[in-house]
């Protein structure tokens, strides 16, 4: 449990020896230092940012989307700080410009597809299928070249081999097992991403297993599966009382149905989304150091539910004060667990990125939250 | 250039490791100057770089051997760094003044409702005008084989009737421009019940519960004529392309907010889609009140058609803001074709791409 399972592929440059040591590290295990991460935006502040990113990306067509994309993310990164030190976000607005005309015209091209002949939709999306091993690597490499923190680079080694058997070869056992190996096929590919980060000459380690992935899958499969025993119960039995010879079902009735698997759905998947993140950072370690994150299920079903409210509500413009608030609490839920200095990080070597594949793995959705 | 009164403090990060290093910053013959904490550095400001402004966030300058130094905003760094990020600078600018906030606000706002009322639709129908009848007609033979699947089964009706009605449609939809493209026919549909619907390409598929409805074939024609309108204008197509640029619309929204965002924004969708589909309807309306005058019959015939329409199906209130169609009472209560004027619906059709009567 302690000796982290780091899969080294055996390549990455040794890091060069520092020049002089930086801060003695005791022998014995030393007491671990809480360093909380802080957020510091503020909704009216980002409001103003967001606002004139969204009118000058409109006036100009789209044009401007990659500079406005790259101040939200310098606002998000450089409020975020850990050790009172900010996160950098490096990328320029060029290369994500060209990257996201890419996108977007994939993404036309895939809807359009669908209106005009279903089997030109189902080839594209075999190709995207094909090729989403491939994005998601390309994505965290340039999500990880470009972010900084002390003046230094995280960095994403990509191993497309390991990429497509997580991604896409597991699949099939998936799909023949019907589901059941989802929690270990999930552990796989966290494993994967967390194991190929790096970070000052340090590797990410992630000691999560399969095992501590099926608990909270089973509980929410279990209480979904209740909820929709009980549900369909409880409405079969109202729309029996409320039944008049002849007539169709009230739509109240079907909208009562929909509310209730919806919620459910809704609820249980906070729910999760709070345990797997909880699971993925409690047992993800760099160097001496671990991490603890402590998410609330019911904070942050809270959160998603008010905000999608509030969003629908203002016609959009609550959007920023919704993102500010969730921001905010991920950031002060989450801690390092300094075994020892946070400064003794040494510098990473990693090539430039393509900007594309990060485009494109955000617009159509795919899960690579770490 | 001169020497600042009171340096400026910041944060040293050398790129070669994670060690922070307290210093004062200020400028010395065009040099920037760093002293404190084991640091001891100038460089021509020529070869330095600064990140742009934004809100409070801390600027770093960036140094050409990687190290990099992190501070508060202050002014003096417009003056040490004139003409740099100029788009960002203005930017910046713009956050900062309310009223270019406020314009923006405006701005995002009439480019949403400008975008749905007219933007949108313009867009779609620029592309149907210009997509190859070749393909409308496969994707209407697409529907169709689809529809088969599911919901429609083959007509029970015998071949005689058939043939009689598919005569009556062969008059109405005679020197129509594409008249020879269009075709009638014939599906049972239990699970649907009374309808008839345009499919992209000229094919109109009424139902058997829509023929036994009827007691009067003059009914029915004024249904054809209806379904005859959404062919002429190409309903169905611009109909299916609408909803394909909302679709997308939608998706962009919906990543913005990211959490919760698939089924909260399908509601959202299909109401803004009706619109859209409302607008058909009432263009199908007027187009079958002045074909139907055209040969000679009353244009009550629809009246009379989507009242008994009504009285088999009433309108159900609840669903009143899930609404495709004008409302039939004012569809009916119509003596010339006027704007719509409330928004309850005979049916809602649940499918993407035919426009239901």
């Amino acid at each position: 449990m302690q000796d982290p399972p780091i899969v080294s592929a055996g390549a990455w440059p040794v890091p060069p020896a520092l020049p002089e040591p930086i801060a003695t590290v005791p022998s014995a295990a030393p007491p671990r230092v809480p360093h909380r991460f802080a957020f510091d935006g503020s909704a009216g502040e980002y409001f103003r940012i967001w606002i004139v990113n969204l009118a000058l990306s409109l006036v100009t067509l789209g044009l401007y989307s990659a500079w406005a994309k790259v101040r939200t993310q310098r606002y998000f990164y450089g409020n975020t700080r850990l050790d009172g030190v900010p996160f950098e976000y490096l990328a320029r607005p060029l290369p994500i410009l060209a990257g996201r005309i890419v996108a977007v015209a994939l993404f036309v091209g895939y809807v359009l597809a669908g209106q005009l002949s279903l089997w030109l939709q189902i080839v594209l999306a075999l190709l995207i299928t094909l090729l989403t091993p491939w994005l998601l690597v390309r994505g965290a490499a340039f999500r990880a070249r470009y972010s900084s923190w002390r003046g230094l680079r995280f960095r994403f080694v990509p191993d497309y081999g390991q990429a497509y058997v997580r991604y896409l070869w597991l699949g099939i056992p998936l799909v023949l097992t019907l589901g059941l190996l989802y929690p270990y096929v999930k552990a796989r590919q966290k494993a994967f991403l967390v194991e190929h980060h790096r970070y000052g000459g340090q590797a990410f380690g992630f000691e999560a297993t399969a095992g501590h992935f099926y608990p909270p899958y089973l509980i929410a499969w279990a209480v979904m599966t209740a909820w929709i025993f009980v549900g369909t119960a409880l409405l079969t039995g109202a729309a029996v009382a409320l039944h008049r010879p002849g007539a169709e079902p009230p739509t109240a009735l079907v909208f009562g149905w929909m509310a209730v698997f919806y919620g459910g759905y809704f609820a249980i998947w906070a729910f999760l989304a709070a345990a797997i993140g909880n699971l993925v950072y409690n047992h993800t370690t760099i160097g001496p150091h671990r991490f603890e994150s402590r998410l609330q299920g019911s904070r942050l079903l809270w959160f998603y539910a008010s905000n999608t409210v509030a969003v629908l509500a203002s016609a959009g413009l609550l959007i920023p004060w919704a993102k500010i608030r969730l921001a905010r609490y991920r950031a002060e839920r989450l801690t390092v667990l300094a075994g020892g200095s946070l400064a003794a990080f040494g510098a990473e070597h990693g090539e430039d990125v393509d900007a594309t594949a990060a485009e494109i793995d955000s617009l159509f959705d795919i899960d690579v939250g770490l | 250039m001169t020497t600042q009164p009171t340096p400026l403090q910041g944060s040293y990060f050398d790129g070669r490791d994670g060690r922070r290093h307290a210093v004062d910053v200020d400028l010395a013959h065009g040099r920037l100057r760093l002293r404190g904490d084991r640091i001891e550095r100038d460089e021509p400001l020529d070869a330095l770089t600064i990140t742009p402004r934004l809100a409070r966030t801390l600027r770093t300058i960036a140094f050409p051997d990687g190290a990099r130094l992190q501070l508060a905003d202050a002014a003096c760094l417009a003056v040490w760094f004139p003409h740099r990020n100029r788009l960002e600078a203005l930017v910046d600018r713009l956050e900062r003044y309310y009223q270019a906030v406020a314009l923006a606000i405006v701005v995002c706002l009439g480019a949403l409702v400008a975008g749905y009322l007219w933007g949108i639709p313009w867009l779609a129908d620029r592309i149907a005008t210009h997509l190859p009848a070749r393909v409308e007609a496969a994707l209407g033979d697409q529907v169709l084989a689809l529809l088969d699947r599911t919901d429609l089964d083959a007509s029970a009706l015998d071949v005689g009737r058939r043939t009689e009605l598919a005569d009556r449609f062969a008059v109405l939809a005679a020197g129509l421009p594409d008249g020879a493209d269009y075709r009638i026919v014939f599906r049972s549909a239990p699970s649907i019940g009374p309808n008839a619907f345009a499919l992209p390409g000229g094919t109109i598929v009424v139902t058997d519960e829509l023929v036994e409805l009827f007691a009067d074939d003059r009914q029915l024609d004024a249904v054809l004529a209806h379904e005859l309108g959404h062919q002429a204008g190409r309903h169905a197509l611009r109909q299916a392309l609408r909803g394909s640029f909302i679709a997308i619309a939608a998706a962009f929204f919906a990543g913005d907010v990211s959490s919760a965002s698939a089924v909260v924004v399908a509601v959202p969708t299909v109401l803004l889609q009706n619109r859209y589909s409302r607008q058909f309807e009432d263009e199908a309306d007027r187009f079958a009140y002045a074909h139907l005058a055209g040969h000679a019959l009353s244009p009550s015939w629809l009246g009379a058609a989507l009242g008994q329409l009504e009285t088999d199906l009433p309108d159900d209130a609840s669903l009143a803001w899930m609404s495709s169609h004008p409302a039939t009472a004012a569809r009916i209560a119509r003596p010339t074709p006027p704007a719509p004027t409330s928004s309850r619906a005979i049916r809602s059709w649940p499918t993407r791409s035919p426009v239901s009567c």
